[in-house]
């Protein structure tokens, strides 16, 4: 039986690779579009790709008749009906998808390589994570609970024998207070970096379906990016009109609202959220920003470039601006950031006309290894 | 095959029990070798068509995927897996209940049944399990000898004309050599006898039968067009390397194999799940097993509304036929899904089953209910089972242009092309012919002519496309 199952793996492997390399070159593709998007779990993503069919003679779409079996008079929708039709004796195989696990760390591997991006130095090993307790340790005080029996019969026997006290004929031995061992808990301190992104975006009514998809896409590859050099990530996502609040991943990437835009406001709640969750000392800090541009008013892009200079930056690994393009952003916000904050090259910002934009804008962000 | 473990005492006897129970109501096969199979192996052996000995293909691996993944959603589960051979071997699976691995045995035996005595299934190798352990033999000795991603890609080629064959081609092939001889007592043997001459035996079949010296390609003669087995007419005539003719003979004759289980899907599932369902009813189930057995036969039987399920039309055309008073067994034996659906179904069974066509709706892209006349509804199934539910390619001439191209004719019978996918299924053909190759089509009725090199595809206007796709022949062999 394992001989068999073995081959099967062989074939597998194979076809994992033809469908890696197929990723690899496509991977431009997938850069520009959401379909990746919410598909992530903990470790894996799961890719569709269309099944990779050699090309045959077949029928075409001219043929959309066929026979089918159930109530229903002439000229009656057919129920349970999907787009594939109904699929009778003779139908052809449809295009069918199928959906394969890749880890996330290949793709980011993937990703790396595709727009060549340096890994990140982290600033110094910020935390002490304690990795959990395993009772690997022996210690002469515990609780009975974590007796070591074996342990303390050896010494009390030792003890036995060498006190002359053995008796071969009545094995018997008892333990004293002094030959009780325990378990005890071993930790291993290992030093360990951790990094937070904040995503924060503009969800005011100016910010179309397309502009809000871009930033999607861009905030889910640059998640899989420093997914990939921390082993320890949190991710916050904050949206922001007039008001801003926290949120969800799955509102982050579905959320619709309407309303003024209030850049600050987005940027203090950053601030607060790294103030009472995220101390500089043991958190690498990657805020994001995503706009078209516009600002409620000059006053609060001052405000903005303040609590920048002020808070942010002196805290953040890098600080990453990006502008797309909407039919009524002014594209102002920007302007003012580069002239307010552009010689420090702890601020990146990047403008993005169209979907083609983001591989580029990601490489922007990503490029110095911060 | 030596890859399922033994079956433990019980199902040895239930084993012995089906059998006699089937032999009891006149079904009769070739000895049936059942092996035990853990769940999560049989989407494996499933992935490689039932025979765990088969080449080493990405595909395979992809089809395992599929399965797989259907199976962990819960969407999917394989509950038989019969091989046409001589001995007929099936698998059991492991975890199932005591009740389906009755059910699964009856219905085994109905299809061993069939494979036995249909006359389509009576030209095909019956050794094939040997035989694939062959084929996957050459094909590792070539990938150790060329390279395995050259052979591996050829593969690939290869397995994209696969559908070049002609469905009917082992029977005629069969009936004419039968017409020459008397003696031979069964037709079933005598069929296999053919079938070994032409194909050549288990061994011999390693260097394929029908090919003389590889020195120097044969010249077509008008003798071998047209055709539509065009797989064979590139194993006759093509300038390939060795090693890459016996990849395209391997493949044809695999397709040949099981091009009968395609041509009576309908029928074989019919006959499998008639008998399984008459000897579980007849003293094979204990009483306590009769509500699990109907929800198990109901689910297997079931039709999606609007859909078609082999196993319920087969079954339901079985009973209608045997309600009408015909000998079954000899339905079984001489029809296909074509020719039997044309004699079972009229007008009182396409009512009874609630039968009726359907057609997309342009503007709204939903099938509607658009004709319930038994004729109308008789036509649709067989025009889309005819050939194998696939569209009749037919080779023509082989220096049609004067630069040694092929010329291939689609015979159009109401359903066009798709196009691109016949674009580039030419350019397939063309980089294993070494040459240009035409495609003569119909367009919405407008002739058009696809030509390639294997590189550039070319799509031309022509009238002579309306002369020779539209004839209307017989698809039929007999």
């Amino acid at each position: 039986m394992g001989g068999q199952v073995y081959r099967m793996e062989r074939d597998r492997a194979r076809f994992r690779d033809i469908v890696r390399g197929r990723l690899r070159e496509d991977l431009r593709k997938y850069l520009s579009t959401s379909e990746l998007l919410g598909r992530q779990g903990k470790k894996t993503i799961s890719i569709p790709i269309p099944q990779v069919e050699l090309p045959r003679f077949r029928y075409g779409d001219n043929s959309g008749e066929g026979v089918g079996q159930g109530p229903g008079d002439e000229g009656d929708q057919m129920d349970g009906d999907g787009a594939e039709g109904a699929g009778s004796a003779g139908e052809q195989p449809g295009q069918h998808i199928l959906e394969v696990e890749v880890d996330l760390a290949e793709l980011a591997e993937m990703l790396g390589r595709e727009l060549a991006l340096p890994n990140i130095q982290p600033r110094g090993s910020r935390q002490l994570h304690t990795e959990g307790g395993r009772y690997t340790g022996i210690r002469s005080q515990g609780p009975d609970s974590l007796r070591h029996f074996r342990r303390t019969f050896r010494r009390a026997l030792k003890r036995t024998i060498a006190s002359g006290e053995w008796d071969p004929k009545d094995p018997r031995v008892v333990p004293m207070r002094d030959d009780q061992r325990f378990r005890s808990r071993r930790t291993h301190p290992k030093p360990e970096s951790s990094a937070v992104i904040f995503h924060m975006m503009d969800v005011s009514g100016s910010m179309g379906r397309e502009q809000k998809d871009i930033v999607r896409i861009k905030a889910f590859w640059i998640d899989t990016w420093l997914r990939s050099q921390y082993k320890n990530i949190e991710v916050v996502y904050i949206v922001h009109d007039a008001v801003a609040k926290v949120v969800d991943q799955e509102a982050f990437f579905h959320l619709r609202e309407s309303g003024g835009t209030k850049i600050s406001s987005a940027y203090e709640l950053c601030l607060k959220q790294i103030q009472e969750h995220y101390r500089p000392e043991n958190w690498n800090i990657y805020p994001f920003h995503y706009s078209d541009g516009d600002n409620w008013s000059a006053r609060d892009t001052a405000r903005c470039v303040e609590l920048l200079r002020e808070e942010i930056l002196p805290c953040a690994n890098q600080f990453c601006y990006g502008q797309v393009k909407s039919a009524y952003g002014s594209g102002q916000f920007k302007k003012d950031l580069d002239h307010a904050l552009g010689h420090d090259d702890q601020i990146v910002t990047t403008a993005i006309d169209s979907r083609e934009g983001i591989p580029e804008s990601i490489r922007a962000f990503l490029a110095e290894g911060r | 095959m030596a890859t399922g473990g033994h079956l433990p005492a019980n199902l040895r006897r239930q084993a012995r029990i089906t059998e006699a129970a089937a032999r009891a109501v006149g079904l009769d096969f070739f000895d049936v070798v059942f092996e035990m199979l853990d769940a999560a192996d049989v989407n494996a052996v499933a992935a490689y068509g039932g025979f765990p000995v088969r080449y080493p293909s990405w595909r395979f691996g992809m089809d395992y995927e599929r399965l797989q993944k259907g199976y962990d959603y819960g969407l999917s589960k394989i509950y038989e897996l019969v091989i046409n051979n001589d001995p007929t071997y099936a698998y059991l699976v492991r975890s199932n209940s005591l009740m389906e691995q009755k059910l699964v045995m009856a219905h085994v035996m109905g299809h061993a049944d069939f494979f036995k005595h249909n006359v389509w299934f009576g030209p095909t190798q019956r050794s094939m399990v040997e035989q694939m352990g062959h084929h996957a033999a050459r094909i590792r000795s070539f990938a150790d000898a060329y390279g395995q991603d050259t052979v591996e890609r050829f593969l690939d080629v290869a397995l994209g004309l696969d559908g070049l064959i002609d469905p009917y081609l082992p029977l005629r092939e069969s009936r004419r050599a039968e017409s020459r001889r008397e003696t031979i007592q069964s037709r079933a043997e005598r069929a296999r006898t053919d079938f070994e001459q032409h194909w050549g035996d288990g061994a011999e079949s390693l260097r394929p039968g029908p090919r003389p010296s590889r020195s120097a390609p044969t010249t077509p003669s008008s003798g071998d067009l047209p055709t539509f087995d065009i797989l064979g007419f590139l194993v006759e005539h093509s300038r390939l390397a060795d090693w890459q003719v016996e990849i395209l003979s391997i493949v044809r004759a695999e397709a040949y194999y099981f091009v009968p289980q395609r041509l009576t899907k309908i029928m074989n599932e019919g006959w499998a799940s008639y008998w399984h369902s008459h000897l579980l009813t007849h003293g094979l189930l204990d009483a306590s097993e009769i509500v699990d057995f109907a929800d198990c036969h109901a689910g297997a039987t079931a039709v999606a509304p609007g859909q078609l399920n082999p196993y319920k039309l087969g079954i339901e055309l079985f009973r209608h036929a045997h309600a009408r008073g015909d000998d079954l067994f000899q339905l079984r034996q001489v029809h296909n899904d074509v020719s039997f659906i044309d004699h079972v179904v009229d007008e009182q069974f396409a009512e009874s089953n609630q039968l009726f066509v359907y057609q997309r709706n342009s503007r709204t892209g939903k099938n509607m209910v658009v004709d319930r006349d038994w004729v109308a509804i008789k036509e649709q199934l067989l025009r889309e089972l005819s050939w194998g539910g696939s569209p009749r390619i037919q080779l023509i001439e082989a220096d049609a242009d004067g630069e040694g191209g092929l010329l291939l004719v689609h015979k159009h019978e109401g359903r066009d092309l798709k196009l691109d996918e016949a674009g580039a299924q030419l350019k397939t053909l063309a980089q294993v012919w070494g040459g240009p190759v035409h495609l003569l089509t119909l367009e919405e009725g407008v002739g058009r002519r696809i030509s390639t090199d294997g590189q550039e595809i070319s799509v031309i206007e022509t009238a002579r496309a309306q002369d020779v796709c539209g004839g209307q022949e017989s698809a039929q062999a007999s």
